[in-house]
């Protein structure tokens, strides 16, 4: 053997070690993305990590002979599992209610084939060197790996890989240092041609995954969201990407924040509480938007609600919110409800089509940012809804800022009278939003304000009621014109309105 | 007054006009066959990803009418009272009137599968589509006719202080223009971006000029500039216009900014297929000054339109008309019998084979260089056919399954660049109240006015496939570089008579006027190009026109 050889060997120390910690810090930065509390998710992780080390030290007592075919296997097995890893977590994190169970596995199995390494290499080395030096020499690299992993992982691969694209470069060395042994101990291993096809397939493998990452996390994405990004998908109608920063989750639409979990109470509270609390009779609701299943959440408080019609365009949101648990836990199940029934249509020519009548309807959309969505707020949408809506029923439709957005919010006053409705303007506070208003409209003057709310509100009370519905100087009433699809006002309004915040 | 000799010579096909048509055709046609052959021997073309074909108007009837191929002997003889021949908008038109006067004992003949005429359309699993005419603009209040009809099919829901309400799903929905100039799209087709204040203030003026004559009236009353066109004033000082190219017009009142003048082309492209040098001012200035309509619920010059276009209008006045029309039948002769009764030599293009129909009266709601062919021995019209000239089209119905993003603007219903010899594309889609998801169906229309009709004509007919790609294309890429990748289908339609258009001293000379004269009071005619401009309210009319001439003869 050879001064080249050894050198090689101990500079696989070096690489082994350096991949095994940034395994761990990668399941570690993950728990943590994707379930929040950095400190317990962290202490965890690597707690289960390195005993999962010990466990592969243990065993690796049973390994008896061709250690070097064996570390070749072992290291192209870390490789595949390690590269893999992230890629699994963030697929699964979507719709795997046990997210924990695969999470920790995975961590469990990484760890048992990282702890097998060191043992491995110092049975190989064991009769090349004296035993104190190879003592030394061997945790010598492995500790100079550690420290370059624990530098090399936050400064340089996060921000400019990724966390999954940084996982199948680490795959890629341990199933270099894999390739590189076996074509150097060609003469003393068995099916050297085996282990060495094994090895390229895998490193073919894990290149895929490196190119393809950017399909399952756009990173350049991520530069633009302050939290981080714990999923993103484009649905055919939009992109949906839901962020994550200690326990707040926020989710965005096309880039527009739609609710931020600490305070979308606040919104959705008021969205329903008004109107429904108002009806003591009512038993049919409509929803229409809110895939989120938020609003829905509050409508279901209501014992004598007996049936909720979800309308939202895209199944890939109701989807997401009927099968993850943290936004399971966030909408309080409530799209699973028997009660539910989710309809995923495009709301126009849905309300166009039915006939069913609604004792409350909820207009949930997206602000009228462009002329698509801005149909969904003209007199002919309205003229559609007015016929759904139950006699004595209540309509609330979400319509943006009053305060940034004045003439965009008293538009949708006007429309809805401009087809005859009665209209009951609000608006409360939202701090990830600022000021937010809500329109209730009627058909006849039947609304008698609530002096009482259900148990367990944590924002609206007969109190704050009064304050929402009045209305200060700086968001008085404007005149404006009707929205209608052949002018689309709205959008022309909204766009110069928030340009001149954004 | 005699800058166009071409179009004032009696004969087209004589003398030395025939040999420069032969010239300019023989070296085009070689032309674009060799360019053909050349682009055959290239071994790899570049739209692999599009796939699609050329259709157009039955082109075999076509060629059995022009060629007098010989016809297999007629197998039988029907008395009908009135025979109507074409099923465009005339002819459904005067077929409606008829019945709702209660005149029931007539057939409509269609040469094709379908009605329509110009107006028809189609459909893929993205959208409808127009193959033709694709809107109109709302109509003039004193037009109850009209306005009648819209309100009868539900495009006018009902009244609001006399002023018409018209259905909202089918005003054009916002946003409806927008126009490619000095790199960016802007809204509206007004050129406007990037414009020094010489060329601003000469569209102001351009405008103001019209205003005036939107309002103006003749000595005898009546608007200068009216629709039916035969509703405008006689005053000879507008008539005079007529004498005049539109171009000359633009010229002696100092219009001269390139801005302005591309977007007068423009319109002049839009709706007559031709450009301002071949097109009568009077004709010019009726495109901006005839249309007058309110609505309670809509701006004026506001316009209706369809995912199939106009298609959807002939759907409904087919639907009046129902039981009367007879598709894929085409006529192929008309002369007198003994008796003076009108026959109709029929044939049946299912069956191929022929019969004959004699009729009290016909209305001939057919182009004029049909009637030309129809038109036997026997049936004397005092006019020159060579008066009607009629511009190509070519329109492709375009599916993308996106479209790239670019400066301003965004995707509007009419889309425009500016100085491109096509007048842009309609986005079918536009009056969807879905959420659009990326698919989308563009009609891209090109009038084929850049060399005499007739030349062009042959052209078109002898273009391929991938030479239409090669005109359309580069123009598509200008506007959205980029988009050809985005393409899938493209279904190419020749309309080689696409519209008649008002040449100088057309609508207001002798021609047009003889040629709407019965004949013997049993052969009426409808069409267009009796109009002289090819919309839908002209050929509407002209129906009801020529019903009413059939009307008068039982007393109605």
């Amino acid at each position: 053997m050879n001064k080249k050889l050894h050198a090689l060997l101990l500079i696989s120390v070096f690489v082994v070690a350096t991949c095994g910690l940034i395994y761990e810090l990668i399941a570690g930065t993950l728990a943590s993305y994707l379930l929040g509390d950095s400190v317990t998710q962290f202490s965890t992780i690597i707690g289960a990590y390195l005993f999962s080390m010990g466990i592969g030290s243990w065993i690796s007592k049973y390994f008896e002979k061709n250690i070097i075919s064996w570390f070749i296997q072992l290291e192209i097995l870390v490789g595949l599992v390690g590269g893999t890893s992230s890629t699994i977590l963030f697929l699964v994190f979507e719709s795997v209610a046990s997210f924990r169970i695969i999470l920790y596995s995975l961590v469990g199995i990484t760890g048992v084939l990282v702890g097998l390494e060191i043992p491995l290499l110092m049975r190989i080395l064991r009769d090349r060197y004296e035993f104190k030096d190879l003592v030394s020499k061997i945790f010598t690299f492995d500790y100079i790996g550690a420290l370059l992993a624990s530098i090399v992982f936050p400064l340089l691969l996060i921000p400019y890989l990724g966390l999954v694209k940084t996982s199948y470069m680490v795959g890629i060395l341990n199933v270099g240092v894999a390739l590189i042994v076996c074509i150097s101990f060609k003469k003393e291993i068995k099916a050297a041609v085996y282990l060495q096809t094994s090895a390229i397939l895998s490193m073919m493998a894990l290149l895929v995954g490196f190119v393809y990452a950017g399909v399952i996390t756009n990173f350049s994405e991520s530069l633009t969201y302050a939290d981080t990004i714990i999923y993103s998908k484009s649905t055919p109608y939009q992109r949906i990407i839901l962020t994550k920063k200690g326990k707040v989750l926020r989710l965005f639409l096309n880039g527009n924040l739609q609710f931020s979990s600490d305070d979308e109470y606040r919104y959705h509270e008021a969205l329903v509480h008004p109107g429904l609390q108002a009806l003591p009779n009512a038993h049919n609701v409509l929803v229409m938007g809110g895939g989120d299943g938020l609003a829905v959440r509050e409508i279901l408080k209501y014992p004598n609600i007996q049936s909720v019609t979800l309308v939202d365009l895209d199944k890939g949101m109701t989807g997401l919110f009927k099968s993850n648990r943290m936004l399971l836990n966030l909408n309080k199940s409530s799209l699973l409800s028997p009660k539910v029934k989710v309809i995923n249509a495009d709301a126009f020519s849905w309300l166009r089509q039915d006939k069913k009548k609604f004792d409350f309807m909820v207009i949930d959309f997206p602000d009228p940012s462009n002329y698509s969505v801005g149909k969904l707020y003209t007199n002919s949408f309205y003229k559609l809804a007015k016929t759904a809506l139950a006699s004595g029923g209540i309509m609330v439709i979400q319509a943006t800022s009053p305060y940034v957005a004045p003439k965009s919010f008293w538009t949708v006053d006007t429309t809805l009278r401009s087809v005859g409705f009665h209209t009951i303007p609000y608006h409360n506070n939202v701090p990830s939003f600022g000021e937010w208003g809500y329109i209730m409209a009627t058909e006849s003057l039947v609304y008698k304000k609530p002096t009482t709310f259900l148990p367990g509100m944590r924002f609206i009370t007969k109190e704050s009621l009064d304050l929402m519905f009045y209305f200060p100087k700086d968001m008085a009433k404007v005149k404006t014109e009707v929205n209608k699809l052949n002018n689309q006002v709205l959008v022309k309004y909204f766009e110069d309105e928030w340009s001149s915040v954004l | 007054m005699n800058g166009h000799p071409f179009y004032k010579g009696a004969n087209l096909l004589s003398g030395s006009n025939r040999r420069s048509f032969l010239l300019k055709a023989g070296i085009i046609t070689t032309g674009i066959m060799l360019n053909g052959c050349l682009r055959k021997l290239k071994p790899n073309t570049p739209y692999k990803n599009i796939t699609g074909t050329i259709k157009g108007p039955n082109a075999k009837a076509g060629h059995i009418l022009r060629d007098k191929l010989s016809l297999p002997v007629s197998t039988g003889t029907r008395q009908v009272k009135t025979l109507i021949i074409g099923s465009g908008i005339s002819g459904l038109s005067a077929a409606r009137y008829l019945k709702m006067q209660g005149h029931l004992d007539f057939e409509l003949l269609e040469l094709e599968d379908h009605v329509g005429g110009n107006a028809h359309s189609g459909k893929n699993n993205v959208s409808a589509y127009p193959l033709g005419a694709h809107y109109i603009t709302i109509a003039n209040n004193e037009d109850t006719l009209l306005t009648d009809f819209l309100q009868h099919c539900g495009v006018i829901t009902g009244f609001e202080n006399n002023l018409p309400v018209y259905n909202e799903y089918y005003l054009c929905f916002d946003p409806e223009e927008r126009l490619l100039i000095n790199g960016q799209w802007q809204e509206g087709l007004v050129p406007e971006f990037g414009l020094n204040s010489t060329d601003k203030f000469e569209v102001k003026k351009f405008f103001t000029l019209i205003e005036q004559f939107k309002m103006a009236k003749g000595n005898d009353g009546k608007y200068a500039f009216d629709i039916p066109i035969d509703n405008s004033s006689a005053d000879d000082s507008f008539r005079a216009l007529d004498r005049i190219s539109f171009k000359t017009y633009l010229n002696q009142q100092k219009l001269t900014s390139k801005y302005l003048l591309w977007y007068v082309n423009y319109c002049c492209k839009d709706d007559y297929g031709q450009k301002i040098d071949k097109i009568s001012a009077w004709a010019g200035l009726h495109y901006f000054a005839s249309r007058r309509g309110k609505a309670a619920n809509a701006d004026a010059n506001a316009v209706l339109t369809w995912p199939e276009g106009n298609g959807w209008l002939t759907k409904k006045l087919e639907a009046d008309v129902s039981g009367h029309v007879l598709k894929k039948i085409m006529c192929y002769s008309i002369s007198y019998n003994q008796q003076g009764k009108v026959v109709a030599g029929i044939y049946n293009i299912t069956s191929g084979t022929t019969s004959t129909i004699v009729a009290d009266n016909v209305i001939m709601a057919t182009p004029q260089f049909i009637n030309q062919r129809l038109l036997k021995e026997g049936v004397t019209r005092i006019m020159d056919y060579s008066s009607f000239n009629y511009s190509p089209w070519f329109i492709a119905n375009i599916t993308v399954n996106h479209l790239p993003q670019a400066k301003g603007m965004g995707l509007c219903w009419d889309n425009v660049a500016y100085d491109t010899p096509s007048v842009g594309y309609v986005n079918a889609g536009q009056q969807t109240i879905n959420m659009v998801d990326e698919k989308r169906v563009l009609t891209w229309y090109l009038p084929l006015c850049d060399h005499e009709p007739r030349v062009a004509r042959l052209a078109a007919y002898t273009r391929t496939y991938e030479q239409w790609m090669d005109i359309m294309i580069p123009e598509l890429e200008y506007m959205h570089p980029g988009i050809t990748e985005a393409i899938e289908h493209v279904e190419c339609w020749i309309w080689g008579h696409g519209m008649i258009y008002p040449a100088v001293n057309y609508i207001w000379g002798p021609n047009r006027d003889a040629a709407k004269q019965p004949v013997n009071n049993t052969l009426f005619f409808a069409h267009t190009d009796l109009s002289g401009i090819s919309i839908f309210e002209e050929a509407f009319h002209q129906g009801i026109r020529a019903a009413k001439q059939v009307l008068a003869i039982y007393g109605k």
